[in-house]
């Protein structure tokens, strides 16, 4: 089944800590900091324009080295960074080192004035990733003033979940307890024994359970950016069914094995993929450790747990994992190399920071790439409120990965203009063809506008639907584009 | 330019509401168009008309008794638990006597109806009556009361009411009925603000000719007349709610109610024909070059023509139309008839199944004509709501299956998005080629033996046991007749489209499964399979997998178990194995 994605919107807010690893005793007020960031968004419906500069306030964790642990999202489209003393309320310029991880949500700040007071005195945390279910942690604030505030929470599982971006799960603390907003937000310092176990990510004030960004993946997160060349988290690239079904374990000839699961699709050019798993298969076990048939294996300190977190918890890409399988009845094993599919890799990219969307206008049509951000923005309700062509194209997006295509583009809508005369209604139908040639992305569609065809110059546009075919007038066209920029269009493509 | 068929999202439809009071007993259905909701009424507006031509208003030489109130009880076919006998409500209406016991009303008033009794005014009794045609694409129905001495009892020299024309615009009209707010016949009087195409919200999926009047029309008001100077110029028939309009009422117009009336006169309605084709505007002046034509203001180019359309076969796309039936089309696809600008397709509406249309085509540089034999456009029906019809299922142990329309979407409030995608593109995508019914997995009774299997609900069907599934009759077919999948004799195997993991059942359990269910549940009956309209395009669809053979000997083994209900009517013959009666099991 093919079930919508949706972004959801996190009622909470996020703060971000750091806690280094120093002998001496920690506390909130010692090794926290405030972090002020000003974001802006592009915007998708109108690509060559950002959106509203909006502040946000929220907490770091100070690490070894003077660098400031905050999630990602704190820093999403930022324009400008500032880290601010707890106490003294010393301001000093932030900027990112590295890499961003979206999908695990970290990100790590430095000064950009390296004699700035704002992180003076202050002592950074060290990681505590022995966190088990019933465990005792204490989340930390900071009040106004400056004073440090500690609340005791219990770890009630650890299970894996989302963080920021749909459809990627890590490791997650689930923690029980009572937390009062304080004058930023409820992205907190978890701390065990002075040393920071997690990030709080967010907090349900009616059931008082909350979720944390663990330890573990902070350290991996940590130790990738380490040297220098950050790559991300492996995805193994499968999507299962469990096999509780006994009628369908008898089917598949599984019935005298314990678990596994069954691989009901596998991502094309995943790690997956590249090492010869198929849909149909069913996986035993990864790395040795049996997989059930809902999928979790045995964690020997924290439970039951996905099979992800085998992937995703600490291997490294590139590493090798082995995986047994069951094919047709019989077993079978495989070295799994693992890979990561950045979002860039996927024909419509998942999600998008940090740059704008992909787009060019030509004579008042306006083209785009197709990315899931550009469907959201029709809001919560997108699947439903988006042009349905678009939503099912990044929904079932095989068919255009077969025809070649690098990335979906598209008409989105058409500006008023004497080249688009009678256009003007069309919006959101896929681009096959330009002048004869294939479109499988933004730049081809540049490179077939950019000279006149010889016989006519007229520029004939294909599309997948409605209306098939339209022809624009090569110079024309380029006068209006002159003219919009007259009008205050800034630029009139984003290639990169 | 001519509107594409969008086919997914029937939003500009949502704005629109019927004008039939409805009680109804059951709730369960929330896909009825049926509102019984008043809209608000400005009472403000009536005084300044007073002033307006009085020929127009004059209604004198019309008798109220011959405009009769509607009373209908409804059974709404259930969609969701399909063996059910469905809600029972009651509604009424309006409509008026048209000739010797012949009354015109609306189709939405008489649709799903289990009982029908007119009442006109002076009398004290209401009559039983029954409906002789209904055009649900056109929401008009001829209903006679079931017996002549009632009429003559009752309606003895009661003139019947005359159709005049298309009133112009500004000019005053009165509408008459049985609107809510009271028993009796009330009269409202407003002006002609627009004559337009406009979708007909009760099919959802019909476009006519529409006057939009500033009369008060409210629930009840349906099927009832508007008249000018003493004659019919309408049918009132919807409204628009929401904040964003006032004072808008609509009336279905002459020539669509002569257009009905012409069709009946065979004693049989033929529908409305479709030249199921998509143009687009020929404005600009880079596309009038590129097919060499002159910036001279003719013409729009073709699209797509749907292959099961009329002109399916005939218009390619990148044709420019430059007239129809000799009327010079304009490059925003407007043509003049009667000194009016009209939409192209008003041609074709009035015409007939069977007629032709001329059209002139300029194809590669050259000048041509061709000529369309126009038919209805099939296809189109899974988006259109479905009336007077009993809902077609199979269930089998436990897992129900129906074909994909519009009253299942909305019944199971499906939102899977590959299901959603092969009912909006069921035309577009030509997927009845492939799959003349779209079969969904709509619901699973839960038992032990299928338990596993809720997560799977709203997806379409692939094959069963091996068998592809292209229509609900292949569904019978897999489960009961000698299909399985090599190797896998022991199961019933379900695979679903775009979902790798089957859906498996213990051939030996499912038995007494489905007995178990049938009793639990209480399943009145497992199944009631018709032949679809859609396999009147015979020519289109793709062969059926072999084995058709063994389908014939099957059926023959499943039929002496079943009662045969009444075939709808106009479903012709077909070559395929699926050629037979409906099916009704107990």
């Amino acid at each position: 089944m093919i079930s919508p994605r949706c972004l959801t919107v996190f009622s909470f807010l996020f703060l971000a800590l750091s806690l280094p690893a120093v002998a001496q005793k920690s506390s909130p007020a010692k090794s926290i900091v405030r972090v002020n960031a000003t974001l802006q968004d592009y915007n998708f419906i109108r690509p060559w324009e950002k959106g509203a500069p909006v502040s946000r306030r929220g907490l770091g964790a100070l690490l070894e080295g003077n660098r400031v642990l905050v999630t990602a999202e704190m820093c999403a489209n930022s324009t400008f960074l500032e880290l601010e003393h707890p106490s003294s309320g010393a301001r000093g310029t932030a900027r990112i080192v590295g890499s961003i991880d979206y999908e695990a949500n970290l990100a790590v700040l430095e000064l950009v004035d390296k004699d700035s007071k704002a992180l003076e005195g202050l002592q950074p945390l060290a990681l505590d990733e022995s966190v088990v279910p019933g465990d005792t942690l204490e989340v930390w604030q900071v009040e106004d003033n400056g004073d440090g505030v500690s609340t005791d929470v219990a770890v009630l599982r650890v299970d894996v979940g989302r963080y920021f971006i749909p459809d990627s799960v890590f490791l997650l603390y689930q923690i029980k307890g009572s937390l009062q907003a304080r004058s930023n937000s409820f992205t907190l310092p978890v701390v065990k024994n002075g040393k920071l176990a997690g990030m709080l990510l967010s907090y349900s004030s009616k059931e008082q359970t909350a979720n944390v960004l663990p330890a573990p993946i902070i350290h991996a997160f940590l130790s990738d950016l380490a040297d220098g060349k950050y790559e991300g988290f492996p995805n193994l690239g499968v999507s299962i069914a469990p096999t509780l079904d006994e009628t369908f374990r008898k089917f598949t000839g599984i019935e005298d094995q314990k678990g596994g699961v069954f691989i009901s699709k596998v991502v094309k050019g995943g790690s997956a993929d590249t090492a010869g798993i198929r849909e149909g298969d069913v996986l035993l076990s990864i790395s040795g450790k049996p997989i059930d048939s809902r999928g979790n294996y045995d964690d020997p300190k924290r439970g039951k747990l996905s099979f992800s977190h085998l992937v995703r918890g600490g291997a490294k890409v590139g590493d090798t994992v082995s995986a047994e399988l069951i094919r047709d009845g019989k077993p079978l094993s495989l070295e799994v190399r693992l890979t990561r599919k950045n979002p860039q890799d996927f024909l419509i990219d998942p999600y998008m920071f940090d740059r704008g969307p992909k787009f060019l206008i030509f004579g008042g049509l306006i083209f785009q790439e197709l990315t899931l951000p550009y469907l959201e923005s029709w809001g919560d309700e997108w699947t439903n409120r988006a042009p349905f062509n678009l939503v099912y194209s990044a929904a079932d997006p095989e068919k255009y990965e077969k025809e070649g295509r690098k990335k979906l583009v598209f008409l989105s809508t058409v500006l008023k203009t004497p080249s688009t005369l009678g256009y003007e209604s069309l919006s959101s139908i896929i681009v096959t063809k330009v002048n004869g040639r294939a479109i499988r992305d933004i730049r081809d569609l540049a490179a077939a506008l950019s000279t006149p065809p010889p016989d006519n110059a007229l520029h004939t546009i294909e599309f997948e639907s409605y209306p098939k075919v339209i022809f624009v007038e090569d110079r024309l066209s380029r006068m209006v584009d002159q003219q919009l920029i007259q009008y205050g269009i800034g630029q009139l493509m984003r290639l990169d | 330019m001519i509107v594409p068929r969008l086919p997914v999202s029937a939003a500009s439809l949502v704005l629109a509401f019927l004008l039939c009071t409805s009680i109804r007993l059951d709730a369960q259905q929330g896909t009825t168009p049926v509102a019984p909701s008043a809209s608000a009424v400005t009472e403000s507006e009536l005084t300044e008309l007073a002033s307006a031509d009085a020929a127009q208003t004059d209604i004198s030489e019309i008798e109220f008794d011959a405009i009769v109130r509607v009373e209908v009880d409804t059974k709404q076919p259930n969609y969701r638990v399909p063996w059910n006998i469905g809600g029972m409500g009651s509604g009424n209406g309006t409509g008026f006597l048209i000739g010797k016991n012949r009354f015109l009303t609306n189709a939405h008033v008489v649709s799903d109806a289990r009982l029908i009794y007119l009442k006109a005014v002076n009398q004290p009794q209401p009559y039983k009556a029954r409906v002789l045609f209904v055009a649900h694409d056109c929401d008009l129905a001829m209903v006679e009361l079931e017996s002549e001495d009632d009429f003559e009892q009752a309606f003895k020299g009661i003139r019947p009411l005359h159709l005049g024309d298309v009133p112009k615009l500004n000019t005053t009209v009165v509408a008459v009925g049985y609107p809510v707010g009271g028993e009796r016949i009330s009269v409202t009087r407003g002006i002609v603000s627009r004559i337009d195409f406009r979708g007909y919200s009760h099919s959802a999926v019909d476009n006519h000719l529409a006057i939009q009047v500033d009369a008060a029309i409210n629930p009840g008001n349906s099927g009832g007349p508007v008249l000018q100077n003493n004659q019919v110029v309408g049918v009132a028939f919807q409204g628009y709610s929401g904040d964003v309009a006032q004072n808008v009422g609509y009336m279905i117009p002459v020539p669509v109610i002569q257009r009905f009336l012409k069709d009946v006169e065979d004693r049989q309605y033929d529908y409305y024909v479709d030249l199921a084709t998509s143009f687009l505007n020929m404005l600009n002046p880079a596309q009038r070059r590129a097919f060499n034509l002159p910036n001279d203001g003719s013409g729009v180019m073709v699209v797509h023509a749907d292959a099961a359309g009329s002109a399916g076969g005939i218009l390619k796309t990148r044709d420019v139309i430059l007239s129809i039936d000799g009327h010079p089309i304009a490059s925003d696809g407007f043509i003049e008839i009667d000194g009016e600008r009209v939409d192209l397709n008003e041609v074709i509406e009035r015409k007939f199944s069977g007629d032709t249309v001329a059209i002139e085509i300029w194809r590669d540089g050259r000048r041509q004509e061709v000529s369309v034999t126009l038919k209805r456009f099939i296809p189109y029906l899974i988006q259109a709501m479905q009336y007077d019809k009993q809902p077609n299922f199979v269930l089998f142990a436990g897992l129900q299956f129906q074909p994909l329309d519009r009253n299942v979407m909305g019944a199971h409030g499906i939102t899977d998005l590959r299901t959603r995608y092969f009912y909006g593109f069921y035309s577009e995508d030509e997927i009845y080629r492939e799959r003349p019914q779209v079969i969904v997995l709509t619901d699973v009774l839960p038992d032990s033996t299928n338990t596993h299997l809720q997560g799977y609900k709203h997806m379409v069907v692939d094959t069963i046991n091996g068998k592809k599934i292209r229509l609900l009759q292949d569904v019978y077919d897999a489960f009961y007749g000698d299909f399985h999948e090599e190797g896998k004799e022991a199961y019933h195997v379900v695979r679903m489209i775009g979902e790798n993991r089957p859906l498996v059942l213990m051939r030996k359990d499912a038995k007494t499964a489905h007995e178990r269910i049938d009793s639990q549940y209480n399943v009145g009956f497992d199944h009631f399979i018709e032949q679809p309209e859609i396999l009147q395009l015979k020519n289109l669809l793709q062969p059926n997998d072999a084995k058709a053979k063994e389908t014939d000997a099957i059926k023959e083994g499943v039929k002496e178990a079943h009662e045969n209900p009444s075939t709808p009517a106009g479903n012709a013959a077909t070559d395929s194995p699926s050629e037979k009666k409906p099916i009704l099991s107990r």
